[in-house]
């Protein structure tokens, strides 16, 4: 396969460059037409060796699968830890032993050998010890997202041998995941993170029993899908999804280990621990008793929009996997005795501050908490009949509508602007027949810009003061940028944005300020920014986001 | 972040995530006493529309304790504390990316 694509890009290229005859549009077209057959043709070569990963017995996996299944819930290996009659448990040892042939010593061990060796740095950990990771081969925990926070998380709890662990994810990897996502790998770009995730954690611990669900966790799925578990660990990124999978625990009694991150700031609470059942005081608080209200959605920035740093994350993440390892290995005081819980808190991990980390002491359960109180009206019909729609309370972002049609210039008409000459005056197209305004942030605006544009952040004009009719006619503080733009009166104001979102805002803005002359000056905004811009005109203007 | 002495008369306050994007600030010194109840309207006073964008979802804590601003007191609300000279306020807006 690969020999064949090698001999097919070989042929192409010559093909592209022997034919002088050839117009050179052709040329173009057939080597777009080329480059966009190998790429589907890499593409699948990617997933093939993807699976091929996935599949590959990792080594020793004979061995260990053996040991797993002299270990793992089996009843000798409990039976052992417990005590039993010898001379019965010989007899059992040698029907056990049977199957397997001779050559395999029964195993006189809770653990395998493999175990001890590949555990046994946290397991001379008195916080630990045998009966800690006995522990953790039996639970079994869920991870919802498979992103910056769900990748650490599950490397370092697939690394401590828990018995079980879920995966939930619809994403497929891009490339802007790699810097922070660090199961994902630049071969599997393309593949869905959960396979993706699969493949690391198959290799780093094969005698973890990996669960992979693909999708997003929906309110008529959540129950389902997390009843199996012991606990959750919330990796996700929207507030939608946070209410969910909270208002789940809550219904089914599990702990969850919620995690956040954006730009330099994460934070993380141990929810619903103690998991007592609604309406019980003495269970932890869940997500509506630290945050009843939802944030508005417009001010709900992504990892996209607002960026991340990778370390950041992972710090989020890894802490995570800590606070579930500390919950599933928690000793009992005696038998029967509900272990004892650490009192809630919310870590605020800021990282360019000093201390680096807060630890806020958290209250009990709300009184009027909608999901885990009383008064509850979070209800497992409810979830399951979709009833409760997590969308509608967390509020949706109605797409930017403020211009109208001869407010706004697709890029296709502001190139042509750019290059052509105006069919009216024969004038040859000047740079500065107009201005270009950039009002992304100034760090963006450095890492690529249109040229000949000027930058003005969003931020410095929505946050700059309309005059009042009433007070004097002068705008107070003139900016800089407000005196630039009024000392060229003539020169048409083109905005453009990443998305073309901002640029409507600020096009409405700069009217109010008056810098149109009452409709003398066109001021408008460039429609799909500059994504718009890249997908139409430039194809080398880099992509970052 | 606010470090060091607190002025006197003053609490410090810290700002966090969209909290500090809206303010441009990581932390002040604000004039102390003031009443919980206060809290939020002394902050429209200073950041117009910071409110309804911010403040209405966040957790607000005094001296790393979580205090309930709802103002029903019945409900387990906090709002007759009163902020000290000295104190240390953060507000704690929910970050949901990850």
């Amino acid at each position: 396969m690969i020999a064949i694509s090698h001999t097919l890009i070989r042929q192409s290229v010559s093909t592209a460059f022997s034919k002088p005859s050839m117009s050179l549009d052709q040329t173009v077209e057939s080597l777009k037409r080329q480059i966009a057959s190998h790429e589907s043709l890499l593409e699948d070569l990617r997933r093939q060796l993807a699976e091929a990963q996935f599949n590959q017995p990792p080594p020793g996996a004979q061995e260990s699968q053996e040991q797993t299944f002299q270990a793992s819930d089996d009843p000798l290996a409990h039976d052992l830890s417990h005590g039993i009659a010898e001379d019965y448990m010989n007899e059992v040892f040698a029907a056990l032993s049977r199957p397997q042939g001779d050559h395999s010593p029964p195993n006189r061990w809770p653990l395998s050998q493999d175990e001890y060796k590949r555990y046994g740095r946290q397991l001379i950990m008195p916080e630990i010890g045998l009966q800690g990771q006995l522990r953790l081969k039996n639970a079994s925990v869920l991870i919802i997202g498979a992103g910056g926070l769900g990748c650490p998380a599950a490397a370092y709890l697939v690394g401590a041998g828990v018995g079980t662990l879920g995966l939930v994810d619809e994403d497929v990897v891009e490339h802007s995941n790699l810097h922070r996502q660090i199961l994902h790998s630049t071969a599997r770009v393309g593949m869905s993170k959960v396979d993706s995730a699969l493949v690391s954690l198959q290799s780093l611990n094969p005698n973890v029993n990996l669960v992979p669900h693909h999708g997003r966790l929906t309110p008529e799925t959540a129950i389902s899908t997390v009843q199996p578990y012991d606990i959750v660990l919330d990796c996700t990124d929207t507030p939608a999804s946070r209410y969910l999978i909270s208002d789940t625990c809550v219904l089914l009694g599990k702990p969850l280990v919620s995690a956040s991150a954006l730009r330099i700031d994460g934070q993380l609470m141990v929810l619903n621990n103690p998991p007592r059942s609604a309406g019980d005081p003495t269970g932890g608080p869940c997500y509506r008793c630290i945050f009843p209200k939802p944030p508005p959605p417009e001010s709900v920035v992504t990892c996209g929009d607002g960026g991340i740093l990778g370390p950041v994350v992972g710090t989020m993440g890894v802490l995570q996997a800590l606070e579930a390892i500390k919950v599933l290995t928690r000793a009992s005081t005696s038998e029967n005795e509900q272990p004892v819980t650490e009192p809630p808190t919310l870590l605020i991990f800021s990282a360019y501050a000093n201390p680096m980390f807060r630890s806020i002491r958290l209250r009990a359960r709300k009184p009027k908490c909608a999901a885990c109180s009383a008064h509850a009206t979070v209800t497992p019909e409810a979830l399951n009949s979709g009833s409760l729609d997590y969308v509608q309370f967390c509020g949706m972002i109605d797409p930017v509508n403020l211009l109208s049609p001869d407010e706004r210039i697709s890029a296709e008409n502001y190139a042509k602007l750019r290059s052509e000459v105006n069919p009216y005056t024969g004038m040859e197209p000047a740079k500065d027949s107009h201005v270009l305004v950039d009002v992304r942030e100034k760090v963006q605006f450095e890492l690529c810009s249109i040229d000949g544009s000027v930058n003005i952040p969003f931020a410095d004009v929505s946050g700059f003061p309309i005059p009042q009719p009433t007070a004097s006619a002068a705008i107070p503080d003139d900016s800089h940028w407000v005196h630039e733009l009024k000392n060229i009166p003539d020169k048409p104001i083109f905005v453009v944005c990443r998305r073309g979102n901002d640029s409507q805002v600020v096009v409405r803005k700069l009217k109010q300020l008056g810098l149109d002359n009452d409709g003398q000056r066109w001021i408008g905004d460039i429609k799909g920014g500059l994504i718009a811009w890249r997908e139409k005109i430039d194809s080398d203007f880099p992509e970052y986001y | 972040m606010a470090s060091g002495q607190v002025p006197s008369g003053c609490f410090s306050i810290l700002y966090f995530a969209a909290a500090s994007t809206f303010t441009s600030k990581a932390s002040e010194f604000l004039p102390a006493p003031l009443d919980a109840r206060s809290l939020f309207t002394t902050l429209e006073e200073r950041y117009p529309g910071i409110t309804a964008k911010v403040l209405s979802s966040c957790a607000v804590t005094v001296n790393l304790e979580y205090v309930d601003m709802d103002a029903n007191a019945d409900d387990g609300g906090d709002v007759s504390c009163v902020i000290k000279e000295g104190d240390e306020v953060a507000i704690i807006p929910p970050v949901s990316s990850g």
